[in-house]
C-alpha cells in the first residue's frame, strides 16, 4: 500500500519535473531581463525595503495594483449592469420583454383649441413691417404683433446694404466662427455693438433666442450660484436648467425679495465656510413675460454689495427704450460696463438676425471658447450682420426715432390704461405692452366654483370678484368673508386659482376671440404665445402687443382703439 | 490676390513664435518645398502666368466683373484663372475662384449604396507605437511646461494671472484650472483657429493676413490679403456664390421681402415664404411635412425636448454633435450611450433597457429614441442605415437621423443618408438637417409626418419664442433645393396658387422611389430660376463632382499612404495626424505654398486625445485639379511631417500615377 502511494508520488514528480524546470528556468530568465531594465534596481531596493518594513504594506499595494487595473478596464456604460437594481433575464425572456414592449407615439395630435390656433396664424405675405398684407385676408393690417420696434423693418437703404453684401460674400458662412466662419463683418458688427453700448468688446451668436442659453451655461458651473427673478424668459430658464448650478429664485421683479435672497445665501456661506464660489444675478430689461422693466441701479447697487456678477438680457429693451435705442443703461445712465454680460438680439432689436453678449474682454473671449452655440454652430449670414450694423448707424443718426416710439408708446397706454376689463403689467415705457384680462372679469371668477373640488372647499371657498364688495356681507359664509379681507393667503389662493390649466384655457379662448375679431377689422395682434406647463412659473394668458416707430401717432390710435373697442365688446358680453 | 506676400513667413522663420523644436530644419524644408512647388507647376502648366490674358472674358459670364476678385489680374498661387483655358464651345456661368470650371465629364461620379454590400464601419487604424508614443510624450512636455509656466507665471507675473485669481470677494469667472488647456496647449496653435476671412466661402476664400508680436496672445491685422484653395467649408454643393442663379433670387427676394420677418414664428414672424418653404423642404426629404428654424444647433437643441421627455430614453452614438446632446439634457429624458456606428453594441444596448426598464422603478419606458448622425462630421463615417432600419422594426425604436453633413452631400439625388441606401424616407420618424452645409445658406429643418411636426410647431420652444428664419436665408435654401430638384414647368391644367402639397401620403414600401422634379407650384410665383438650374441639370452635374471629388481626395490619400477615417463617399476626409506640434506645422504648410491651402486642423477635445486630425471637406466647387493640388501638397508635407502611416510602402502609388489614373481610383470600393 505505502509502495503504490510512493509509486504514485514518484511518478508524478517524475512528471512534473520538466514543468518544475521549465518554471524554475522562466523565472531566471524574467528575473535578469527584469534586472537589465533601467531603473529597475530602484523598484527591487522599494519593494525589499517596505516589506522588510511593514510585510502588511506588500500586500496592501498589492491589492491596490489590482484594484487600479480593474477599475482602468471597467467600462462606465457596463456600471448598471452590477448594480443592485439589475435583473438577469435569460434571451428568451428578453426576446418576450421586447415583444410586450409597446411605446408611446412620438409625437400625440394637438389638441382642437391648440389645432385651431395654429391655423389662426397670421401669415404675411411678401414684406413684413407696419402695415403688412395678409395672406388670409389679402388685406393691408396695421401690424402690431411683429418685433419692430424702431421701424427698421423694410428700410429701403439696409436692402441696398443687403444686396451689396450678397453680392460680395454669397449668402451663407458655411463653417462656424473658429474655422474660417469669421467674416470682417462679424468683427465689425461686434466692434459696432460694443463701441455702441460702451463694453470692451462683444460676441455675436447667429440666433438671438440661442444667445442667452449659451451664455448662462459658458459661466456658470456646477457649485456656482445663480440667483435669478422667477418671471425670467424661456431661454434663461433653459441655460439655467442646463448650466447644473445652485438656483435661488426671488420674486417677480421684486428687489426686496432679491435682497432677502441674497442675505440668506451669504448667511449660509458663512455658516458653511465653504470655497468661493462665482455668483451670478439674471434677469432681464424688460421682461419678455409681462414687459416689466427691472430697477437697473438698485440691482448694480445690490450687485456691488454683495459681490455678485449680474447677466442682464436686453432682448426687448435694446433697441427699444433710451434716448437712442442703447436699452436699460440708457434709460438709468448706468455705464453698460457695469453690467458684466448684457445681452441683446439684432432680431429684434436691429430687425435682421442673431444675437449679442456685450462686456469685458474677459468675458467675450471665454464664450468664444466656451460658448456652445457660437463654438457649435455656423457663423451668421454676411448681409445679416451688414444690416444689423446699419441698424445701429440709423439709432445713431435719428435717434427722433426713439421719441416717436415713446409717444407712440404714451398713446397707445393712453387708451388702453383707461379701459375697465384689462390689467396691464408692463411698464409705462415698455414698447411691448402686454394686456391681462383683469381677475374680476376673468373667466375664473365665474368657474371657480366648479373647480374648487369638494375635498378642498374647506380651505378653499368660493372666491367671489375682489371688486365690489358685495353688500350682504353680514351673511356670507365665514370662508367667503375672508375672501374678501385679502390676506396673503387668500391673494396666493386667488392667483394659483387664476393659473388653473381650465382658467387660461378660457382666458386663451377669449382672448383668441379678440385676436379674431382685432384682425377682421385689419389689426394684427397676437397673443402671447406660450410653453404651457414647461416655464417655471406660468404666466396668465395675455396679448402681446409690440409697438412700432414706423407707425404714426395716428396710426397708432386707430389700431390700438380697435383693440380696446373689440376687447370690451368680448369681454362686455360675458357680463 | 494681394502682389506682397503675407508676413506669415518671415514669423515661420522667427524662432520664437513657437516652441516646436523641428522648427529650423522644417522650415527650410518648407522654402525649398515651396520652390519645387512652383518649378513643378509652371513646367506642368506650360507656365499658367502667361495665359492670364484670353481667360476671363471668355469664360466667365459679363456678371461677374464686378466681383471682388477683379482686382486680381495676377494668377501666381493658379487660383483665379482654370489650368486648361476653356475651349470655345464651354460656356461656364460660374466665377472660377467661387466655383470651379470643369468641364470633363469623366471627373463625375455616382453617389449611391450597392445594395447588400456591407457599410464600412468605423475603423481606428492604429499608427506605429512611436508615433503613439511620441504624441503622449509631447502632450506631457505641453502639461508639464505649462505647470511650471503656470507656477512661475503667478510668483513672478501676477497682473497677467489677475483674472484666474479670486479677486475682492469675486471668483474668477474662468479658474486656471477649468482653461489651463485653452491657455497652455490652444493658445500655441492659435493661428490655426478663429482666421478672419472675407469674400465668399466657395471653392477658394480670402483670408484676411495676421501675424502676433506676442505668441498668440493677440493677433495683429497686417493688412495683406490672401487666396487660398478653400477645402475647409461646409460648402458641399458649392452653393456659396455671390453670382449665379441661386443669388440672384436671393437679391430678389430682399426686395420684395426686406431682411427680417421681425418676430417668432407664432407671435407675427410667420411669412408665406416660410409655408411655401417648408413644404419644398418636405417634399425635397420625401417626408410629409417639414418646419424650419433659424439656427441649425437650435433645431437640435430646442426641437428634441419637444419629442422626449421624463420618463423616456435616448440612445445616442457616443460621437453625436453637441447640439444634440444639449437638447436631450435639456429634455429631461435619460440618456444612454452606444460605441460610434456599431451596430451590435446598439442592439446588446437596446436589449438591456427595453428589459430592465426605467431605473430603479423598472417601469417599461415610455418610448425608445435612438439619435444617430447620417455623416459625422469629425469621423467621416456613415451611418449603418439598413441595419438600423432592421433593429427598428424588431424593437420598436423610434429613429432620429440628424442629416446636418449628409443631406445634399448624399445620395444619387442629394437627399441623404436615406437616399444613398435606397431607403424610403419615411420609415425614418424625425429627420433633421441643416441649411449651412450643402445649400449655402444658414438655419436648419425637421421632418416628419404632419401630426408630429404640427405637435413641434406648437411645443419646439424655438416656435413661440425664437426668431424666424429670415427671407433671403429662406429663398436661398428654396432656390438651391429647386435646383438640385429641377423643376417641373407649370402645367396649363394644372391649377395653380395650391402653397400646400397635397399629395396622398404613399404606403410605405421597401423599395425608394425618387419623388421627380418639383412642381412649379412649389416655388413662389415671382421666382424665376434661370434654365440650368431650373432642369437640375446643374444640380445633377454639382451632385455627381462632389461624389466625384470626396472619392478621388479619400482613395488619393490612401494611395499616398495616409491614415484616413470615414467612409469613402463623404465629402469629410480627416487625415490622421497624431502628434499635437504637426497640426500647427500642417497647417502652415499647406498655408504657405505657391499655392495657400488652407484645412482645418482638429484636436483634443473634439478628438480623443492622440488622434488629432486634419479634416477636408471636399466641395463639388472643386476641379479635379484643385484636389492634384492638395493631394500633391499632402504628399510633399505629409513626407517632411512623416505622416504616412497607412498602407506599406508596396501598396502606395507616386502621386503622378494618382493623377493620371484619377478615374479608375476613384472608383475603387477601398
Amino acid at each position: 500500500m505505502a509502495d503504490t502511494i510512493n509509486l504514485t508520488t514518484t511518478t508524478t514528480s517524475s512528471t512534473l519535473e520538466p514543468v518544475f524546470s521549465f518554471l524554475a528556468q522562466a523565472l531566471t530568465t524574467l528575473e535578469t531581463t527584469f534586472y537589465k531594465l533601467p531603473g529597475s534596481a530602484v523598484i527591487q531596493r522599494y519593494v525589499k525595503s517596505s516589506h522588510q518594513n511593514d510585510p502588511g504594506r506588500t500586500i496592501l499595494e498589492l491589492i491596490l495594483v489590482v484594484f487600479a487595473i480593474r477599475t482602468l478596464l471597467q467600462s462606465r456604460t457596463r456600471a448598471d449592469r452590477t448594480g443592485s437594481h439589475f435583473i438577469q433575464f435569460n434571451k428568451k425572456e428578453i426576446d418576450e420583454l421586447v415583444d410586450e414592449w409597446a411605446p408611446e407615439p412620438l409625437g400625440a395630435p394637438l389638441t382642437p383649441s391648440e389645432q385651431y390656433d395654429l391655423h389662426a396664424l397670421p401669415i404675411v405675405a411678401g414684406q413684413n413691417g407696419v402695415k403688412p398684407k395678409l395672406v388670409s385676408t389679402g388685406k393691408t393690417a396695421v401690424n402690431l404683433a411683429s418685433l419692430n420696434f424702431a421701424g427698421l423693418a423694410g428700410n429701403e437703404y439696409i436692402k441696398e446694404r443687403a444686396v451689396e453684401t450678397l453680392r460680395k460674400y454669397g449668402l451663407g458662412s458655411c463653417g462656424p466662427p473658429g474655422f474660417y466662419g469669421t467674416l470682417d463683418v462679424h468683427m465689425d458688427l461686434e466692434r459696432d455693438i460694443a463701441d455702441f453700448l460702451g463694453t470692451e468688446a462683444s460676441i455675436l451668436y447667429s440666433q438671438g433666442f440661442s444667445t442667452v442659453s449659451s451664455v448662462i451655461p459658458a459661466f456658470c458651473k456646477r457649485g456656482d450660484i445663480i440667483v435669478a427673478d422667477r418671471g425670467v424668459n424661456f431661454a434663461i430658464q433653459k441655460g439655467i436648467q442646463i448650466s447644473r448650478s445652485t438656483v435661488r429664485w426671488y420674486d417677480h421683479n421684486d428687489l426686496e425679495s432679491l435682497e432677502a435672497v441674497l442675505q440668506s445665501i451669504e448667511k449660509d456661506r458663512k455658516k458653511r465656510r465653504g470655497p468661493l464660489t462665482r455668483r451670478f444675478i439674471i434677469t432681464e430689461g424688460i421682461f419678455e413675460r409681462d414687459g416689466a422693466m427691472v430697477d437697473l441701479p438698485k440691482i448694480i447697487e445690490l450687485k456691488y454689495k454683495y459681490k455678485y456678477r449680474l447677466l442682464l438680457d436686453e432682448s426687448y429693451s435694446f433697441g427699444a427704450v433710451g434716448r437712442t435705442g442703447r436699452g436699460l443703461t440708457e434709460i438709468y445712465n448706468v455705464p453698460a460696463s457695469k453690467v458684466d454680460m448684457l445681452i441683446g438680439s439684432c432680431a429684434i432689436g436691429l430687425c435682421a438676425g442673431g444675437g449679442f453678449c456685450a462686456g469685458s474682454n474677459i468675458v467675450v473671449d471665454h464664450q468664444r471658447i466656451n460658448g456652445p452655440s457660437f463654438v457649435f454652430s455656423a457663423a451668421m449670414p454676411a448681409l445679416l450682420a451688414v444690416s444689423a450694423s446699419e441698424g445701429i448707424n440709423i439709432f445713431r443718426s435719428t435717434p427722433s426715432i426713439f421719441e416717436t416710439l415713446q409717444e407712440n408708446v404714451r398713446a397707445a397706454r393712453a387708451i388702453l390704461d383707461k379701459v375697465e376689463y384689462l390689467t396691464i403689467p408692463s411698464h409705462p415705457a415698455s414698447p411691448l405692452i402686454h394686456i391681462q384680462i383683469k381677475p374680476a372679469y376673468s373667466p375664473a371668477a365665474s368657474t371657480s366654483n366648479a373647480l374648487s373640488s369638494p375635498s378642498s372647499s374647506s380651505s378653499v371657498g368660493t372666491p367671489a370678484p375682489l371688486s365690489p364688495p358685495p353688500s350682504t356681507a353680514g351673511s356670507l359664509h365665514p370662508v367667503s368673508a375672508a375672501m374678501l379681507t385679502p390676506t396673503k393667503h387668500t391673494r396666493d389662493h386667488h392667483e394659483k386659482l387664476l393659473l388653473h390649466p381650465e382658467v387660461i384655457e378660457a382666458e386663451e379662448r377669449l382672448l383668441q376671440e379678440i385676436v379674431d375679431e382685432c384682425l377682421s377689422q385689419n389689426v394684427m395682434v397676437t397673443k402671447a404665445k406660450r410653453l404651457r406647463g414647461q416655464e417655471n412659473v406660468e404666466a396668465r394668458p395675455g396679448l402681446k402687443l409690440a409697438i412700432s416707430a414706423g407707425l404714426t401717432r395716428k396710426e397708432i390710435e386707430k389700431a390700438v382703439g380697435v383693440v380696446k373697442a373689440v376687447c370690451v365688446k368680448v369681454l362686455g358680453r360675458r357680463k | 490676390m494681394a502682389l506682397t506676400k503675407p508676413s506669415t513667413p518671415s514669423i515661420f522663420k522667427k524662432k520664437s513664435t513657437t516652441s516646436l523644436s523641428p522648427m529650423a530644419s522644417a522650415a527650410s524644408y518648407l522654402s525649398a518645398l515651396s520652390q519645387a512647388d512652383a518649378r513643378a507647376r509652371e513646367q506642368m502648366n506650360g507656365s499658367p502666368t502667361s495665359t492670364p490674358a484670353l481667360s476671363i472674358s471668355s469664360s466667365v459670364t459679363s456678371s461677374s466683373e464686378d466681383t471682388v476678385l477683379h482686382e486680381e489680374d495676377d494668377n501666381r498661387d493658379g487660383l483665379a484663372l482654370p489650368a486648361r483655358p476653356p475651349t470655345s464651345e464651354q460656356v461656364f456661368t460660374t466665377v472660377h475662384t467661387e466655383f470651379g470650371h470643369c468641364a470633363n465629364e469623366k471627373f463625375r461620379m455616382t453617389s449611391q449604396h450597392t445594395r447588400g454590400e456591407p457599410v464600412p464601419g468605423h475603423v481606428d487604424q492604429d499608427p506605429p507605437y512611436y508615433i503613439l508614443l511620441s504624441t503622449y510624450i509631447s502632450y506631457l512636455i505641453l502639461i508639464v511646461l505649462g505647470h511650471i509656466r503656470d507656477f512661475l507665471g503667478k510668483r513672478f507675473r501676477a497682473s497677467s494671472y489677475h483674472h484666474l485669481m479670486p479677486r475682492d470677494g469675486y471668483a474668477p469667472l474662468n479658474s486656471d484650472f477649468d482653461s489651463f488647456y485653452t491657455r497652455r496647449l490652444k493658445t500655441r496653435m492659435d493661428e490655426c483657429f478663429s482666421q478672419p476671412v472675407t469674400g465668399v466661402a466657395g471653392r477658394t476664400i480670402v483670408l484676411l493676413d495676421r501675424m502676433s508680436p506676442d505668441y498668440n496672445h493677440t493677433q495683429l491685422f497686417t493688412g495683406t490679403r490672401t487666396r487660398a484653395l478653400n477645402i475647409s467649408s461646409y460648402n458641399y454643393l458649392g452653393f456659396a456664390q455671390a453670382r449665379g442663379g441661386c443669388a440672384d433670387a436671393v437679391e430678389e427676394s430682399i426686395k420684395r421681402y426686406g431682411v427680417s420677418t421681425c418676430g417668432s414664428r407664432l407671435e407675427g414672424g410667420s411669412s408665406d415664404l416660410h409655408t411655401i418653404s417648408e413644404a419644398l423642404v418636405a417634399k425635397f426629404v420625401g417626408m410629409e411635412d417639414a418646419l424650419i428654424s433659424s439656427m441649425g444647433f437650435a433645431t437640435n437643441s430646442t426641437f428634441i425636448p419637444a419629442l422626449v421627455g421624463k420618463g423616456c430614453l435616448v440612445i445616442s452614438d457616443e460621437l453625436n454633435h453637441a447640439s444634440i446632446r444639449f437638447g436631450v439634457r435639456i429634455s429631461g429624458a435619460s440618456v444612454r450611450m452606444f460605441k460610434h456606428n456599431d451596430m451590435k453594441a446598439l442592439e446588446s444596448l437596446l436589449r438591456e433597457v427595453i428589459s430592465q426598464g426605467q431605473p430603479k422603478t423598472h417601469r417599461p419606458w415610455k418610448k425608445i429614441l435612438v439619435i444617430v448622425e447620417g455623416l459625422y462630421s469629425m469621423e467621416g463615417t456613415l451611418v449603418n442605415l439598413p441595419a438600423i432600419i432592421e433593429l427598428k422594426k424588431k424593437y420598436k425604436f423610434y429613429l432620429f437621423v440628424d442629416e446636418a453633413h449628409s443631406v445634399g452631400a448624399m445620395g444619387p439625388h442629394g437627399r441623404g443618408v436615406a437616399d444613398y441606401f435606397g431607403i424610403n424616407p419615411r420609415k425614418i420618424d424625425v429627420l433633421m438637417g441643416t441649411f449651412t452645409k450643402s445649400f449655402g445658406a444658414a438655419g436648419g429643418y425637421i421632418a416628419g409626418s404632419k401630426t408630429l411636426i404640427d405637435r413641434l410647431r406648437v411645443h419646439g420652444h424655438s416656435g413661440p419664442y425664437a426668431e424666424a428664419m429670415t427671407p433671403p436665408v429662406l429663398i436661398q435654401v428654396v432656390a438651391s433645393m429647386a435646383s438640385i430638384m429641377g423643376v417641373k414647368p407649370p402645367q396649363p391644367h394644372a391649377s395653380s396658387g395650391g402653397l400646400r402639397l397635397t399629395h396622398a401620403p404613399p404606403p410605405v414600401e421597401e423599395e425608394y422611389h425618387h419623388p421627380g422634379p418639383a412642381p412649379h407650384s412649389a416655388l413662389p410665383l415671382w421666382l424665376a430660376l434661370p434654365q440650368e438650374l431650373s432642369l437640375g441639370t446643374e444640380g445633377a452635374t454639382r451632385l455627381r463632382r462632389l461624389a466625384f471629388n470626396s472619392r478621388y481626395l479619400h482613395n488619393g490619400l490612401i494611395k499616398l499612404g495616409f491614415i484616413t477615417y470615414g467612409h469613402p463617399a463623404s465629402p469629410i476626409v480627416p487625415l490622421l495626424l497624431f502628434n499635437p506640434g504637426k497640426m500647427c506645422m500642417f497647417h502652415r504648410m499647406m498655408k504657405d505654398r505657391q499655392t495657400p491651402i488652407i484645412v482645418v486642423v482638429v484636436a483634443y477635445p473634439a478628438t480623443p486625445l492622440v488622434t488629432s486630425r486634419v479634416r477636408f471637406c471636399v466641395s463639388a466647387a472643386h476641379t479635379k485639379e484643385d484636389i492634384d493640388t492638395i493631394l500633391q501638397a499632402c504628399d510633399e508635407v505629409g513626407d517632411v511631417l512623416d505622416l504616412k502611416h497607412g498602407i506599406p510602402r508596396s501598396e502606395r502609388w507616386t502621386i503622378d500615377e494618382i493623377s493620371s489614373r484619377a478615374v479608375e481610383l476613384a472608383g475603387m470600393m477601398k
